[in-house]
């Protein structure tokens, strides 16, 4: 007894020294760092927080929380900075962010569109991917058996945009659910109102057992998530978090890896008060078993740790080698895509030979060059003709458009002068103007003179939306204007036709379509021409645009940018 | 007799057909089915003008205009380049090898015959 009694005594002897001397350190520390640094008061720095457990959050009792947050409080203990929080939606979050109204936020996938409007640092927080969940018994293994499925997405995200475009890459006919919240999600793809639901892997991982619902294979949109700061703020708080993360990502004991134990774990879900007393109930056993069995729990932690790392490997290489697997499935639509354009071009151009000879001898029968004709002949004639060279110019439009889709068309930039070219197109298109009794007229401004273009495909351009202009016009006026407007040559094309209403100016411009002109079939063509000249327009650095009014016509404005234009 | 037109083309009926028509507008036509016999035709008879098919088997046109375009003796002669190519910058390539100008096919005979005359220098 008295033995344990002075051995209490020299403990709480030691114990006050060591305190001493600690004290005295510290007093000594904060006396020398204050001597030497004038600003040594801790930082303010405001995060922003929203909701998307595991990874930030609001807990039950209303403190944010998550992987993020657990390592930006750590980060700023070090640091010695004071964290305020800033609650709000994701969108708000950015927002925020851009106005510089935060100095940073947490779970930002890094994008190049981002890169532009934040500052990012350089080691990744978390990967993290968008999977699909579905029921138990779904069958669903690949992207591919989603067609003609319904699946929940989350409305207005990333992924609902990237799920589009992936979906799309392989012509597939998924219908989006657009829903507000993960959480219903599930629910409804456990009561079987939508397939499958794309959540992201955190997300899903921690949740999807709970609904009934497994993953599938159907992964997609690997990104890496990030801390983002304004953009121009200093890098000082973005170099603080690259330094830690850099030091805690080496060591596997380090509070990184505490955090995403903690928050991965399957055991572990919401309830944090009952966590806690789990918690304080083992770090008591803990302390207990200290003494004799600190080798054994280390040896437990780093096995867990290893297996997490195996774990987080193992779905690394599942995500690499699905991106694989997609990037080849992509590569082989893409180029069975090229080589549907390839045979095209080829196509039409073997079609054209033959044409040759039919336009050219038809040609030169009517010319009278073969000897007489009688009416008959001619008339029967004229038409071999005009069949002809409709056919002609129908293989031309497939043909660009063709090209067009292939990337194969290629613009020069030559100089020309613009009014012969204009003039040119007026003159071509007056016969058809006058079989309508239309007036056909232009109106050049002065200043229209030599620009530097492919004239060629500009007077394609003219061509066809003078022709469309005088093609849907029964009587009145086609007028083109031609004028230079903010540096840009403008030239209008006006006409009294018929005009399109509001609902259809929407179509004018796809490929294959003639809008529905009231009067069935009385327009022909293959409706690929305003297609092609917007198509065209853009690759020349201009584009066209409509104005139009039911019934009393309407104005198509091609314009252009003049480079060069006195050269 | 308005002059005359060596015509380099392989293929038959495009040949009868130019010939044709500018037979029938009073010139004298001298055919070659391929490059160098062009070459050949053109050093030995000093044409008024050579209508020059781009796509030629074994030598192709662009080879055969910068063949003429070497000899001095041949260099006033106006070459006009025929394709059916319609393809940009085929305009530009033949310029580049020294063709004076470019008809392009179909051939269209209300508009053939002034084209030709765009280049021809009658002696």
């Amino acid at each position: 007894m008295l033995k344990g009694h002075r051995r209490i005594a020299e403990r709480k002897a030691i114990v006050f020294f060591a305190r001493l001397i600690h004290g005295l350190l510290i007093l000594t520390l904060v006396s020398v760092v204050c001597g030497s640094m004038a600003l040594a008061e801790s930082r303010v720095v405001k995060v922003g927080v929203y909701e998307n457990s595991p990874k930030v959050f609001t807990d039950e009792s209303g403190r944010p929380s998550g992987i993020f947050i657990d390592l930006i409080e750590y980060i700023a203990s070090e640091e010695d900075w004071e964290v305020q929080y800033v609650a709000g939606t994701w969108a708000e979050g950015l927002e925020r962010l851009e106005k510089g109204l935060i100095d940073l936020m947490p779970d930002v996938a890094l994008t190049t569109e981002r890169e532009k409007r934040f500052s990012f640092h350089k080691i990744q927080v978390l990967s993290s991917w968008f999977q699909a969940y579905a029921r138990k018994d779904s069958g669903l293994q690949s992207i591919l058996d989603l067609n003609g499925k319904r699946v929940a997405i989350l409305d207005k995200s990333v992924q609902q945009e990237a799920f589009t475009r992936f979906s799309r890459g392989f012509g597939l006919d998924t219908k989006l659910v657009a829903v507000a919240d993960y959480k219903t999600m599930f629910e409804m793809v456990a009561k079987g109102d939508v397939d499958a639901a794309v959540t992201n892997q955190f997300y899903g991982s921690m949740h999807a057992r709970k609904y009934g619902l497994v993953d599938t294979a159907i992964v997609f949109e690997p990104s890496a998530l990030f801390f983002a700061a304004p953009k121009n703020s200093s890098r000082e708080l973005l170099e603080a978090i690259d330094q830690h993360l850099d030091y805690l990502k080496k060591d596997t004991k380090s509070a990184y890896y505490a955090t995403l134990r903690k928050w991965t774990s399957e055991e572990v879900r919401f309830r944090l008060p009952v966590w806690l007393q789990v918690l304080g109930l083992i770090a008591g056993i803990v302390l207990l078993m200290s003494l004799g069995g600190s080798v054994i729990l280390k040896n437990q932690v780093n096995a867990r740790t290893r297996e997490l790392k195996q774990i987080n490997s193992e779905m690394e290489v599942r995500i690499i080698e699905r991106t694989a697997e997609l990037a080849l499935a992509m590569e082989k639509a893409q180029s069975a895509d090229r080589l549907k354009s390839a045979f095209l071009a080829t196509m039409s151009h073997e079609l054209r030979t033959p044409l040759n000879s039919i336009i050219g001898f038809t040609g030169i029968l009517l010319q009278r060059l073969g000897g007489p004709l009688n009416e008959e002949q001619e008339k029967q004639l004229k038409m071999v003709y005009n069949s002809a060279r409709h056919l002609l110019s129908l293989i031309n439009d497939v043909l660009d458009i063709s090209k067009i889709e292939a990337e194969q068309l290629n613009v020069v930039s030559e100089t020309f002068n613009l009014r012969e070219t204009v003039e040119k197109v007026i003159k071509t298109s007056q016969p058809l103007a006058e079989n309508k009794n239309l007036k056909l007229t232009a109106e050049i401004a002065p200043e229209i003179g030599l620009m530097k273009s492919d004239r060629r495909r500009v007077e394609q351009i003219l061509l066809n939306l003078v022709s469309n202009a005088v093609k849907f016009t029964e009587q009145g006026f086609v007028r083109m204007k031609c004028e230079i407007q903010n540096g840009k040559i403008v030239i209008a094309v006006a006409d009294s036709g018929i005009g399109i209403r509001p609902k259809d100016m929407d179509k004018l411009f796809n490929a294959f379509q003639q809008i529905e002109s009231g009067i069935t079939r009385k327009y022909d063509g293959t409706g690929l021409g305003l297609s092609i000249s917007r198509k065209l327009a853009n690759l020349l650095g201009g584009e066209i645009r409509v104005e139009s009014e039911w019934g009393k016509g309407s104005t198509f404005t091609f314009l252009l940018p003049r480079e060069g234009e006195k050269a | 007799m308005k002059g005359n037109i060596l015509v380099i083309e392989d293929n038959e009926q495009n040949l009868y057909l130019v010939r044709f028509i500018l037979e029938k507008n009073g010139y004298t036509v001298h055919a070659a089915m391929d490059g160098q016999t062009g070459i050949d035709m053109a050093a030995a008879l000093k044409p008024d003008m050579i209508l020059l098919d781009i796509q030629l088997p074994v030598m192709d046109g662009y080879a055969v205009a910068r063949n003429l375009r070497a000899n001095p003796e041949l260099a006033a002669i106006p070459i006009v380049a025929v394709t059916s190519h319609a393809m940009v910058g085929d305009r530009d390539k033949a310029m580049e090898v020294g063709c004076n100008g470019y008809i392009e096919k179909p051939i269209n005979p209300d508009t053939f015959m002034s084209e030709v005359e765009r280049h021809l220098v009658v002696k």
